[in-house]
């Protein structure tokens, strides 16, 4: 018994970052919430396979993002918002510049495939290593490292514009590096 | 199936590519990202999500 509470006291500390990736993931705040519950319930359902002392964030993540693809795939005939309708409904009031710089990258997170939105969110702003990425993504390191790097491009590319009003430098659309370019080499 | 074997990297990726999340992504962005994140996290959790977790520790304790 105490080790279920104290399972679901994890789980429910984990809530805003649940939250916060579901909506990275689908730019919706409602359906972000609505795959945050999903995945409270299969990681209830399924608690005995967590392994004690293991990552339950990248658990976490791991399940809510099966439930992303998941739900995807039922919604096949539906276009991915790329005009960034739901990401405009992100509970984001843009009171301040600062916020509507959050907006935008909002948006423009919406314009990149999908696979390449969530390796970015998961190393940039989880905190989660290129190697617990790479756990959750069921891909190689590699794998998730080109795909940063294509969403890093896209991004700048998107809001170059808006980024060099922030750094007073227009952003060059950078390539792959040299050790990107290898990472890639070795996953394909 | 939630649970399916994770797909270990293969290869020697893990140290072919001496990048860092600091070193591939320029400040402003992943400044911006991480704000963006951390905006979301700061909400209050909405009610639901008590409840439901409530329902679960009941049924928990029920059985």
């Amino acid at each position: 018994m105490a080790v279920q509470d104290k399972f679901l006291d994890q789980v429910t500390a984990l809530l805003p970052a649940l939250r916060a990736f579901g909506r990275s993931l689908c730019g919706d705040p409602a359906r972000a919430d609505d795959l945050v519950q999903d995945t409270v319930l299969k990681a209830w359902t399924n608690r005995e396979q967590f392994q004690s002392g293991s990552n339950l964030k990248a658990w976490l993540f791991t399940i809510l993002r099966n439930c992303y693809y998941s739900e995807l795939r039922h919604r096949k005939f539906e276009i991915e918002d790329p005009d960034g309708i739901c990401a405009a409904q992100v509970a984001i009031t843009p009171d301040h510049d600062a916020k509507l710089h959050l907006r935008d990258l909002s948006r423009a997170l919406q314009h990149l495939p999908p696979d390449q939105r969530e390796a970015l969110i998961l190393v940039c702003a989880t905190g989660l290593s290129y190697e617990e990425a790479a756990d959750v993504c069921q891909v190689a390191v590699g794998t998730i490292k080109s795909r940063i790097a294509r969403a890093r491009d896209r991004l700048v590319e998107l809001l170059g514009e808006d980024a060099a009003q922030v750094t007073g430098v227009m952003p060059v659309t950078t390539s792959l590096t040299e050790p990107e370019k290898l990472a890639e080499q070795r996953t394909t | 199936m939630v649970m399916s074997e994770k797909i270990k990297p293969e290869g020697p990726d893990n140290d072919a590519a001496a990048v860092n999340p600091a070193e591939q992504v320029p400040d402003w962005l992943s400044n911006r990202l991480r704000r963006m994140f951390i905006e979301v996290m700061d909400e209050p959790v909405p009610e639901e999500f008590k409840v439901l977790l409530r329902q679960l520790e009941e049924k928990e304790r029920g059985s």
